[in-house]
Order: C-alpha cells, then sequence, then structure tokens
C-alpha cells in the first residue's frame, strides 16, 4: 500500500471555506444585481434585496416538523418504488464474487481482494443509487407537479430541499448499513483460514522526518535507481548509507502500556545483481538516542518484498533489550530498558541500512513506522464504512442541490462530473494553481492575458516583459484570473480523503486526524453552501412556467 | 379589517421563452377582488388565464407586473397557506401513498397533532366518500376518487380560503353533484371559495360571483343573479293552466300593453334527471322505466 498522507489542519480549512464562501457570495451579489437591472430596470436591486431578506428568514427559521414530514415522504417513496431492491443486486454480487475470489489467490495476500471486492461493490452501487436518488427525486416531483401542490402549503423551499437530502441520506445509510453487515460476515467466512490473521486494523505511527546518509555516512538524499516516481530514495547495501527516521512527540506512556515496541517496514529491493536467489535483501536496524549516542543494533531482517503479511514485515522490539555494541558475537551483552533510555523526550531514531553490497534498500518516510496495540477488523471495516457514507452524503447535497436548477438527468451528469473530477484530478488542479499563484514571476509566459500580449507581440515565452502601466495591468488581470480559478476550484471536493477501503484491505486502521476528520469537514463544508445554492434555486423557480 | 379576502391589481403575466422574449401574454391587468364568504367562479374558455391567476394568487409564478394580496399578505409570503386550500387542476398528489398517508403527510406540514391529523384525516375521508379506499395507493385510484382525495388534502388544514382549479373536471355527474354540494357546504361554513370552471353549469349552480376572462383580460365581472337577470321579460310560474285561463291572461296582458311571448311547461336540467334516476334505481334495484315514463324521486 502506498501512504501518502496530506496533511489536513482545521482551522486553515476553516479559514480557505470562509474565504471561498465570502467571495462566492460576493460574486453572487454583482451578478444577481445585474441581471435584476437588466431585467426590472430600476426595480430590480429592490427585489434582489427582498429576495435575500425572504431567503435569510427561510433558512433561519426552519421547521424540524415539516423537514420530518418530507424525509419520511422521501424514505417511503424510496420504499415504495423499491429502491431497496438494490440490496438483492448486492447479494447477487456477492454470490457470483465468492466463485472467482475464492480459489487461485496467493495465501499471502488472501484476505486483501475479499476486502477490496466487498468495499467496491458497496462503493460503486451506493455510488450509482445515491446520484441516481438524489439527482432525480425533485425534477420528477416538478415533473409530476406533486411539488406544486406540496408549496401550496405552508413549506418554506430550503425545508423541501433540506428533507429531501435527509431523506435520500435515510435511505442510503440503510442500504449501506444492511450491505456493509452482509459484507463483513461474507468477507469472514470467504477469507481461508491462513489469512484470516490479516484481518486487523494496525495503528501506525508515521513520521515526516526522514534523512539519508550517503555510503561515507555523511548526511545526503537517497539514491535515484532510475525511477520517475521519487516516492523512495535508496540507500546503498554494504556500506555506511543509512535511512534515519527521526519520530517526534510519541506517547512514550502508550507505549510502554503495551510492553514491547513493534517496527513495520514496507521497504522495496532493487538489484544490481541477481545474488542469492533463496534469500531475500536483508537490511539492518539500530535504534540510537541522539542525545545519550546510546546506540543499540536489533538486528538484521529480511526485507519479505513481496509479502503482505504484517507479522513477517514487523520486528518486535521487548521492553527489557539484552544486545551488544556490534554485531560482533564475542562482545559483551548488555541490558536496556528501551522506554526509559532511548527514548529521548518522546523522540526515537530508527537507522536502517543494506547488508549486500550493490544491492539497494528502498524506502520512503511512510515505509517504516511504529505500530501501536491493534485495533479490530470490525473497527477499521467500519471507519471505511462511515467514510463511504460520507462520500454518499456527499453525493446526496450537491446532486439533490443541482437538481433544484437543472432537469435530472444533467443534474447526474454535473454531479457525476463533480465526484469524478473530485477523485481524479482535484489534487493536481490544486498543485498547478497552487504553483500559477505561489511563484512570483507566475508560471513561463505568463497566464491567458499575458500570453495573448506575448502573441500578439510576437514575444517568446521567457523573455521578460517592459515593466510600464500596461504589463502590470496585464499582469493584475492574470493574478484575477487565478484567483476565480482557485474559487472554482474549490467548488470541487477534495476526495482523496474519502478513499477508505484501501486501509481494512491492508490490514489499517482508518486514521481520524487524516482521512474521517478531513472528509467529515469537507462534508459539512459543502452542505450548507449547497442548501443555499439548492433553496435559492427552487425559491427563483417559477414551478408552473410554461 | 378589510372584507377582501383577495385583491388583485393590474396584474399581468407575460411568458417568456428561454432567452427572455415574450412568448404569451397570459394576463393583462387584471384587477379584481373576492369578498369574505363567497363563491366566486373565474370563468373563460381554454387559455383565458383562470388557471394562470389561480398560480398567481399561490405564489406558483411570479406576476410580470401588478400586486396580489390574499388575506392581506402577498402571494409570495409562505405564512399565508396556513389559512388556503388548494386543489390543483389534476390533483397532483404523490401516488405511492394511500389515502390515509396522504393526509397525514400534508397534515404533518401544519402545525397539527398527531391527534388532530388522525381526527382531520378520519373526517375528511367520510366526508369525500372514501372510506372504502383509504388503503388503496392513489396509482389505483379512478379520476373521481383522486378529485374527492385532492378535495380532502385541500381542506387538511380547515382553510379560510379554498381555490379550487376546475373541481368537476373528470367527474361523473353523481360526482359533480357531490362536489357542488360540498363547495356549497364550505360557503356555509363560512370559507371563502374561489373556484375556475370553464362548466357553465356548475358554475352557475353554486356561484355568488363570477368574472368572466378572455384571453388574458377581465371581460365581465358581478354576482350571478345580477348578469343572468333579464329585467325586460318577467316570468310566471304557475300550476298547470287551462287553455280558457291562457287566454284571459293574454288579454289582461294586453290591457296593460305587454304580450304573452311563450307558454309551455318548465323542464328540469339533465343533471336533475339523471340524479332522480340514480337515486330510484338505488331505492327500487331491478326496477325498469316504461319508455316516457319518469323517475319522480329526488334526492
Amino acid at each position: 500500500m502506498v501512504v501518502e498522507i496530506e496533511p489536513f489542519s482545521l482551522g486553515e480549512g476553516l479559514l480557505y471555506w470562509i474565504l471561498v464562501m465570502v467571495a462566492a457570495v460576493i460574486v453572487s451579489l454583482i451578478v444577481g444585481f445585474v441581471a435584476s437591472l437588466a431585467a426590472y430596470g430600476a426595480s430590480g436591486p429592490r427585489r434582489v434585496a427582498l429576495v435575500i431578506q425572504n431567503g435569510i428568514k427561510d433558512l433561519l427559521f426552519l421547521s424540524p416538523r415539516r423537514i420530518y414530514a418530507v424525509a419520511l415522504l422521501t424514505f417511503k417513496e424510496a420504499q415504495r418504488r423499491k429502491a431497496f431492491m438494490i440490496g438483492l443486486l448486492f447479494l447477487a454480487l456477492f454470490m457470483f464474487g465468492g466463485w472467482f475470489l475464492g480459489s487461485g489467490a496467493a495465501s499471502d495476500r488472501a484476505a486483501k481482494p475479499f476486502v477490496i471486492f466487498v468495499m467496491t461493490a458497496m462503493s460503486f452501487l451506493l455510488i450509482l443509487m445515491a446520484l441516481l436518488v438524489s439527482c432525480w427525486g425533485i425534477p420528477a416531483d416538478i415533473k409530476a407537479r406533486s411539488l406544486h401542490t406540496v408549496v401550496t402549503k405552508p413549506v418554506r423551499r430550503s425545508e423541501i430541499v433540506i428533507g429531501r437530502m435527509l431523506g435520500y441520506i435515510g435511505v442510503l445509510t440503510l442500504v449501506l448499513v444492511a450491505t456493509a453487515f452482509c459484507g463483513y460476515f461474507w468477507i469472514l467466512q470467504k477469507v481461508p483460514a491462513n489469512a484470516q490473521d490479516q484481518l486487523i486494523a494496525r495503528v501506525p505511527v508515521y513520521t515526516p522526518k526522514l534523512e539519508f546518509l550517503d555510503r561515507n555516512g555523511n548526511p545526503g538524499a537517497g539514491l535515484n535507481v532510475g525511477d520517475i516516481w521519487e516516492y523512495r530514495g535508496f540507500v546503498e547495501g554494504g556500506t555506511n548509507a543509512r535511512a534515519v527516521w527521526t519520530f517526534e512527540n510519541l506517547d512514550v506512556a502508550q507505549l510502554k502500556k503495551a510492553g514491547e515496541l513493534r517496527l513495520e517496514q514496507s521497504f522495496e529491493a532493487f538489484r544490481t545483481f541477481k545474488g542469492d536467489v533463496n534469500q531475500q535483501l536483508r537490511y539492518t536496524l539500530t535504534l540510537l538516542n541522539p542525545t545519550t549516542k546510546l546506540r543499540i543494533p536489533i538486528g538484521t531482517y529480511s526485507v519479505q518484498e513481496h509479502s503482505n503479511s504484517a507479522e513477517k514485515t514487523t520486528v518486535t522490539i521487548p521492553a527489557e533489550l539484552t544486545y551488544r555494541d556490534s554485531y560482533d558475537v564475542s562482545a559483551t551483552e548488555k541490558k536496556v530498558q528501551i522506554f526509559d533510555e532511548l527514548f529521548d523526550n518522546g523522540s526515537l531514531t530508527v537507522e536502517v541500512g543494506g547488508v549486500e553490497s550493490q544491492q539497494y534498500i528502498g524506502a520512503s518516510k511512510y515505509d517504516m513506522f511504529i505500530r501501536l496495540p491493534d485495533r479490530t477488523f470490525l473497527a477499521t471495516y467500519t471507519k471505511a464504512c462511515l467514510g463511504l457514507w460520507l462520500l454518499l452524503v456527499l453525493i446526496v447535497i450537491i446532486g439533490t442541490s443541482s437538481s433544484c436548477f437543472v432537469k435530472g438527468p444533467v443534474a447526474t451528469i454535473l454531479t457525476g462530473s463533480l465526484i469524478f473530477v473530485g477523485f481524479v484530478f482535484r489534487s493536481r488542479i490544486d498543485k498547478v494553481l497552487g504553483d500559477l499563484v505561489a511563484t512570483s514571476t507566475g508560471p513561463i509566459g505568463g497566464g491567458s492575458f499575458e500570453s495573448m500580449y506575448r502573441l500578439l507581440t510576437q514575444m517568446n515565452a521567457v523573455s521578460p516583459l517592459s515593466d510600464n502601466i500596461g504589463t502590470r495591468f496585464i499582469k493584475f488581470l492574470d493574478q484575477g484570473v487565478f484567483g476565480i480559478l482557485r474559487v472554482v476550484n474549490a467548488m470541487i471536493p477534495d476526495l482523496q480523503y474519502f478513499s477508505t477501503s484501501e486501509y481494512p484491505a491492508n490490514g489499517f486502521d482508518v486514521p481520524w486526524a487524516t482521512v474521517l476528520l478531513p472528509s467529515l469537514a469537507i462534508t459539512v463544508g459543502f452542505l450548507i453552501p449547497f442548501i443555499i445554492l439548492g433553496y435559492f434555486s427552487l425559491q427563483l423557480r417559477e414551478l408552473e412556467h410554461k | 379589517m378589510s372584507d377582501n379576502v383577495i385583491e388583485i391589481r393590474n396584474l399581468s403575466k407575460v411568458y417568456r421563452d428561454f432567452w427572455g422574449r415574450p412568448k404569451v401574454k397570459a394576463l393583462n391587468s387584471l384587477s379584481l377582488e373576492v369578498k369574505r364568504g363567497e363563491i366566486f367562479g373565474l370563468l373563460g374558455p381554454n387559455g383565458s388565464g383562470k388557471t394562470t391567476t389561480l398560480k398567481l394568487l399561490l405564489g406558483l409564478l411570479f406576476p410580470t407586473e401588478g400586486t396580489v394580496n390574499i388575506l392581506g399578505r402577498p402571494a409570495h409570503d409562505v405564512e399565508k397557506n396556513e389559512r388556503i386550500g388548494y386543489l390543483p387542476e389534476e390533483s397532483y398528489l404523490y401516488r405511492f401513498l394511500n389515502a390515509d398517508e396522504t393526509l397525514d403527510f400534508y397534515g404533518r406540514l401544519f402545525k397539527m397533532s398527531k391527534a388532530e391529523r388522525k381526527k382531520r384525516c378520519d373526517a375528511l375521508i367520510q366526508r369525500v366518500g372514501l372510506q372504502g379506499a383509504r388503503r388503496r395507493q392513489l396509482k389505483e385510484y379512478s379520476k373521481g376518487m383522486t378529485r374527492r382525495i385532492g378535495l380532502a388534502q385541500a381542506l387538511i388544514n380547515d382553510p379560510e380560503l379554498v381555490l379550487l382549479d376546475e373541481p368537476t373536471s373528470g367527474l361523473d355527474p353523481l360526482g359533480t353533484r357531490d362536489m357542488k354540494d360540498m363547495i356549497i357546504d364550505l360557503r356555509n361554513a363560512g370559507k371563502t371559495v374561489v373556484m375556475s370552471s370553464h362548466l357553465l353549469a356548475d358554475v352557475q349552480d353554486v356561484c355568488d360571483r363570477i368574472a368572466i376572462l378572455y384571453r388574458g383580460e377581465l371581460k365581465v365581472i358581478g354576482s350571478v343573479q345580477e348578469l343572468l337577470e333579464s329585467r325586460e321579460e318577467t316570468q310566471i310560474l304557475t300550476s298547470e293552466l287551462k287553455p280558457e285561463a291562457v287566454k284571459d291572461i293574454e288579454q289582461v296582458l294586453q290591457r296593460h300593453g305587454a304580450s304573452l311571448k311563450t307558454v309551455s311547461h318548465p323542464t328540469s336540467t339533465l343533471e336533475d334527471l339523471f340524479l332522480r334516476t340514480v337515486a330510484e334505481s338505488e331505492a327500487r334495484p331491478g326496477r325498469r322505466f316504461e319508455p316516457g315514463e319518469r323517475p319522480t324521486s329526488g334526492k
């Protein structure tokens, strides 16, 4: 499993959200006033002010009773239209999936395909269901005109939007719970007995601090063995080259309570010659306290590069360790209390070197971690389902809101596209836009206005522009465009956090701080503006327009 | 407090196309008032603007010009709906619900407790005669039953003002009679009723005042009695007269400068005949009428 942890700060996220909201509100107000002036002349702005005034009232004075009534109606609608039949489809998939997955898998990896299968099947079916129910419900109501009868009752349109959302969420929650329940027991039953130990939830403690020592033991960088992907740096075996991880701010009392220290690795091996085909690449593991200079060689271990078994890649170190100063077997044995003598104010340094010369150990920041006491598979599976549930909630929010201003098929395409872009491209767009704004000179050739200027004046992309009021204005316009692009980009949900199925599949606990909290924050962050968007779309729409 | 339940001033509605270009002028400077406690009929051929007027009153459409006040509040005010009941032209209800669930759902949208809803649902289902079908989904209902449940949902909140769009459309004569009776009952209970229809006989039967629209413009407004009364002629209804008596009357009329135009037996309406036939048939199953024989028992 490739781990790429995107740090998430709730405070920064909240600030960014407020900025985007303010920008969106300002843009909407400007558009609203201009459009109203064009449509109604001088009375236009007064109409806009009235709409806003009523909107605030409608969004603040909500009736839980009426919201509940609409949600209950939605639930009944799904029930009567047999939306829950999707559960049967899920069961059918299990039946057929069992035939293909039950045989032929390597015993070492047996648990993963079963977990992935269940999570993927649930995701696909429920995402599809969420898209369809949320994008088609309100347009169908408008087409059948049943909504028209509802709005002649004292129901605020915000209550209809929220009630519909809650109803869809209720339906999806029920289906998710039922399918997750079946899926869990299916996994337990289908995973072979010799792979049941892979159904665990390891709790890793990673460190972002990885340094490399070169072959002479001096600080340097990890070697590149020809990969374009620079995720790992490589350490040359049989030399003084080392990969050094420094773990900081560890909760030593918690580790001590476990009575042992567990270090797990997921190194990659790179060979410049075949070597002994019967032996895996080996690495040395050393713990050290930089303050007291205490170095404790723990031992030599094989990389286990093709293993998914956590037990094979984990080194367990007892709290009281008998060791020798060097790898010389005749050296005197000593005893050390690792939690008392090795940990320096909650910090621990771990050093890894290769054994065989001309062979290389590939290491990234996340290839070495401390394993806290494991949690149950049920715990991580439930958290992964919670992540999926948050994704479904997000789809319902976006789908329901978009169905308030476009018809069902368009709303489905719009929501589906947002979800697709959010999963596949959002982080890349973030990076590109970040680069555009972050660099002082901007991108090569400038933004769209500067590029146009260069084209018209037949100037190449790298020659500096002359500094005058005209070129400064062009750069100012480009920065404005970048700013608008950033606001538009913020409308696309960052869904990298919602990919939770890899965690239980690989036997890891789904982390709260870097996965579930960002997912929850994004969902709530989209909920508020999309309720407002849905409300105004429905409120300003003439339901009976011919 | 104003005696007018509805006040419409210079109301115009222009339907526009996607690009905002005017497509149809559905209503042109309509001004009228509806008084508390009356049954007011909006008449006109198809496309005259009756339904548009009702939808503007309910806030389902936005006026191009003019103002609409209902129960002292503007049309877009949601809170006015607490005191309004609306029966749409096609009873646009949720077809997957049954009658009980339908009324319970709409009841929940008002400030009604569970006990109140239950009581009101029972009473309304009884009132519209759907006791035997209350557990059936609306998709299984006939047109007449759908109209009945539509009326029941419009009355769930015991509204002060009831707006009925083509209330008798699609109903058989019995259903039509029931609907008209219910409309009159509403007026007798102090409610104000506004109904649109192009079935003139129905409107004449129940309405106190009417407005006739044509191509979006108000052509005539007034009480039914006043509008239909012919002041140039006098009608006297007596028991059956012999020919000599008719001659005497003619001479009397000539002495007073008047002339006898027609002497005939009054006819009842086809609706009355139909209702009498059904009532007689229910009272005496299997009875067949001879040619020329007429049922005598009325409702």
